[in-house]
């Protein structure tokens, strides 16, 4: 470019204040919009991503009872025959999940062995509220779309009014299932005390990685081959029991056959597991974590033991969930088993911040229409009121697309330094304007607990107090952090750039997203977003100057002068 | 510098206006040719088409039938743009100069599209004020401030900037008293009698008339 053309460029926007601050301020107005919602947009993708990252989108084979309750209760059957049914049902086997997992849609796939025993004067650790409802004792751990209402819903409980036909009926057969089942998983349930959960490899064991449970003394041992063991905090606690220690477990078809195993680690769980409805399920606490080579030992011994194979496929993404799901129905998955996945959990928990982020992205497109139009017809009125410039500058020789440049540079370099200044306001405005958007989103799914808590019944059950109580102290926490001698330090969101994707907590959640798990958007204006608004401002200014292109072109610098005269 | 060299042929040139009937003329038949060294007038009444005839020369309008000739080009087949920066300098009646801008800064922005290179353009826009008759200092001025005859000087120094060889004037004198009419009819016959420069001016003025050194006279179709 012709350095005359961007010296005349900046003495016209020097010589021009008025006009070009008002052209100034609709693209700081506009710049700050894109700014903010694009923070928003950011901040939320990164979080819905470290959310994804860090919970798997898997998938397990799960027996579907309901289908074969249906099958059963067409069939006019019996208690007795019910109870052999299930019994004659053939567990998924290592191989098939072999098969299933040879798939193109997974990135991984692993398989625990889970065995009830008993053991040793070993005590259980229980509650009495645990022992009144242990009738679902062996209920699946894996929480699945299927598993939703799978707890005992109160009495009464019709499904969700408004919430669909398909689902009220899906809820009533369930509860039915529960009910009529309880015996077959009583009888189970008394097989042993203890849960043997044994794992091939350090990879498989999701619960450690996640952070679900934590070593709190010794170590998980690196050899899945040996008779070693981890057990639970509370059960140490309740056993007297420490790293080195050996417990002896017993077989509860054949008593005579016991197994010592040395614990070489004892763990806790990271969840507030007491009082929730569903902890009564997935109490870890008698769990005892060995490796699949020691449950196969036993097995082999007693071929009368059942372990509970359990697979757990990790999909590669949203789209190869429903793939998989079809792909292993044709591998041959018997009708009576399902495959489930957590997808809609996933998808549940981050949906607030999917709203904020639909909300900012159709604010963004509203904004660049709206700015794109202004800017549009504020640069044509600029033109037709420069057309004497323009029909001087052509009349002395200078060429079209060279008065166009100009034009063009003139609202570049406006647009640039009002684009540097809409960051600025727009990244100290975006932090808590997406909280904010963020915080109703939060509220709005709390609502929708505690109206679905009160179909159950439960409205005066602690689990949603508890969560805004939970909220309370984090907003408080993050705001700001008093030290010993009392001096407040502030914590800058901005600065600090952290998504917090907040650990699970266990309750009972009802589907529905546990609102604690993403509940701040830390919005930062980092280089991405800077690239993107400046792109858009190109864009802008490229579209506003393409009009006043057209218009200069059209204009016969002797027409103008005639006119001027 | 050879005198008397023809720099601009006017051949058969007739021309009406887009939205004319088609043998409403506005020109009808013009075969002039200009000289360098000599002064031109072309005079005639209102609506004779004597700025039409230099809206032609000048080549910001091209739409006529016959041919100008600068020298030896056809005019329709060179870069306009270039010969209005370089060949031709226009002064208007109503100055045409851009408000924004000082006067040198102007002159300087005249160079500058002209791509013509001089080592200082401040210095040699100053010499050229001061030949036209301006001080230095009305030069950081902006050219509202001036008076119609500074601004008039403005502009001829502007279209003088990169040295062209026809100075085409429209009504130069319209808006100025006679005392400043006679100044800067004295710089056009200095740069033609001088400086060899070809000037033609368009006018209704019988003084300028009187001081050209050949006079075209254009006439209404009716007349």
């Amino acid at each position: 470019m012709n350095m005359y053309i961007l010296k005349n460029a900046i003495t016209s926007i020097k010589r021009s204040k008025g006009r070009n601050i008002l052209i100034g301020i609709i693209i700081i107005v506009i710049a700050t919009s894109c700014a903010i919602t694009l923070a928003i947009r950011e901040s939320a993708n990164k979080i819905i991503t470290a959310y994804e990252e860090k919970n798997e989108i898997e998938a397990t084979i799960t027996m579907d009872r309901r289908t074969l309750m249906e099958k059963l209760r067409s069939e006019n059957s019996t208690q007795e025959e019910m109870i052999n049914a299930f019994n004659n049902i053939e567990s998924v086997s290592v191989e098939d999940i072999e098969n299933y997992g040879n798939s193109n849609y997974l990135k991984d796939y692993y398989y625990t062995y889970e065995l009830s025993v008993d053991a040793k004067n070993l005590t259980e650790a229980t509650d009495s509220l645990v022992k009144e409802t242990t009738t679902t004792k062996t209920e699946t751990s894996t929480k699945t779309r299927t598993r939703k209402f799978n707890g005992t819903p109160p009495s009464g409980g019709r499904g969700f009014p408004g919430g669909g036909g398909s689902k009220t009926t899906t809820t009533t057969q369930k509860k039915t299932t529960t009910t009529k089942t309880e015996k077959i998983f009583n009888e189970k349930a008394e097989d042993g005390a203890f849960k043997l959960i044994g794992y091939n490899s350090y990879e498989d064991m999701k619960e450690f990685i996640s952070g679900k449970y934590t070593i709190t003394s010794g170590e998980v041992s690196s050899d899945f081959e040996s008779n070693n063991c981890v057990i639970s905090e509370e059960l140490a606690t309740l056993n007297n029991l420490s790293v080195g220690d050996t417990i002896t477990i017993i077989d509860p078809k054949t008593t005579s056959n016991t197994y010592t195993l040395t614990i070489t680690g004892i763990y806790k769980e990271n969840t507030d597991s007491s009082g929730s409805m569903n902890e009564m399920f997935t109490n870890s606490a008698n769990n005892i974590i060995t490796n699949s080579n020691f449950i196969k030992t036993m097995v082999e011994k007693n071929s009368s033991l059942t372990p509970t194979i359990t697979p757990t496929f990790i999909v590669k993404d949203k789209e190869s969930v429903e793939l998989f799901e079809s792909e292993v129905v044709e591998k041959g998955l018997s009708e009576y088993y399902q495959v489930t996945d957590n997808l809609s959990e996933i998808e549940s928990a981050t949906e607030a911040v999917s709203n904020v982020k639909t909300f900012a992205t159709t604010f963004l497109i509203i904004t660049l229409i709206i700015g794109g139009v202004v800017l549009v017809v504020i640069n044509m009125i600029n033109i037709r009121e420069r057309k004497y410039e323009i029909g001087v500058l052509r009349t002395i020789g200078m060429k079209k697309s060279k008065v166009s440049l100009q034009f063009m540079s003139e609202l570049l370099i406006v647009c640039i330094i009002s684009l540097s200044l809409g960051s600025v306001i727009g990244a100290v405005t975006s932090v808590p304007i997406s909280n904010m958007l963020l915080q109703n989103e939060i509220e709005s799914t709390n609502n929708k607990y505690d109206n679905i808590s009160k179909n159950f019944g439960m409205d005066n059950q602690e689990e949603p107090n508890q969560v805004e109580t939970n909220e309370d102290v984090e907003t408080t926490s993050d705001a700001e952090k008093e030290d010993d001698t009392g001096v407040k330090e502030e914590v800058s969101e901005t600065n600090t750039n952290k998504e917090e994707v907040k650990e699970p907590t266990e309750k009972y959640n009802f589907g529905l997203a546990n609102v604690s798990e993403v509940d701040n958007i830390n919005a930062v204006v980092d280089f991405k977003v800077l690239a993107k608004l400046l792109g858009i401002g190109i864009a802008l200014t490229l579209l506003s100057s393409l009009a006043s292109m057209i218009a200069i072109s059209r204009f016969s610098p002797l027409t103008i002068l005639k006119e001027r005269s | 510098m050879k005198k008397n060299e023809v720099v601009l042929t006017i051949k058969d040139v007739n021309y009406r206006y887009k939205d004319a009937k088609k043998d409403d003329y506005v020109l009808r038949n013009i075969n002039y040719s200009f000289e360098k060294g000599k002064v031109y007038s072309i005079k005639g009444k209102s609506g004779s088409g004597k700025t039409t005839l230099l809206s032609l020369i000048s080549g910001l309008e091209n739409k006529y039938e016959g041919e100008i000739f600068y020298k030896s080009k056809e005019l329709k087949k060179m870069d306009l743009d270039l010969y209005r920066n370089t060949n031709i300098g226009i002064v208007f009646q109503s100055y045409n100069l851009l408000p924004h801008l000082t006067a040198i800064e102007n002159i300087i922005l005249s160079m500058d599209i002209s791509k013509i290179k001089f080592d200082n353009k401040r210095q040699k826009a100053i010499e050229l004020m001061k030949s036209v008759g301006l001080n230095e200092k009305l030069g950081d001025r902006r050219v509202l401030k001036l008076s119609g005859g500074e601004q008039q000087r403005v502009a001829i120094a502007r279209s003088l900037s990169y040295n062209p060889e026809i100075i085409l004037a429209d009504e130069p004198t319209g808006n100025l008293d006679k005392e400043t009419e006679n100044e800067i009819l004295d710089i056009f016959s200095r740069l033609a009698h001088k400086e060899n420069k070809c000037v033609i001016i368009v006018t209704h003025s019988s003084n300028v008339c009187d001081k050209s050194d050949i006079v075209y006279e254009l006439k209404k179709k009716q007349e």
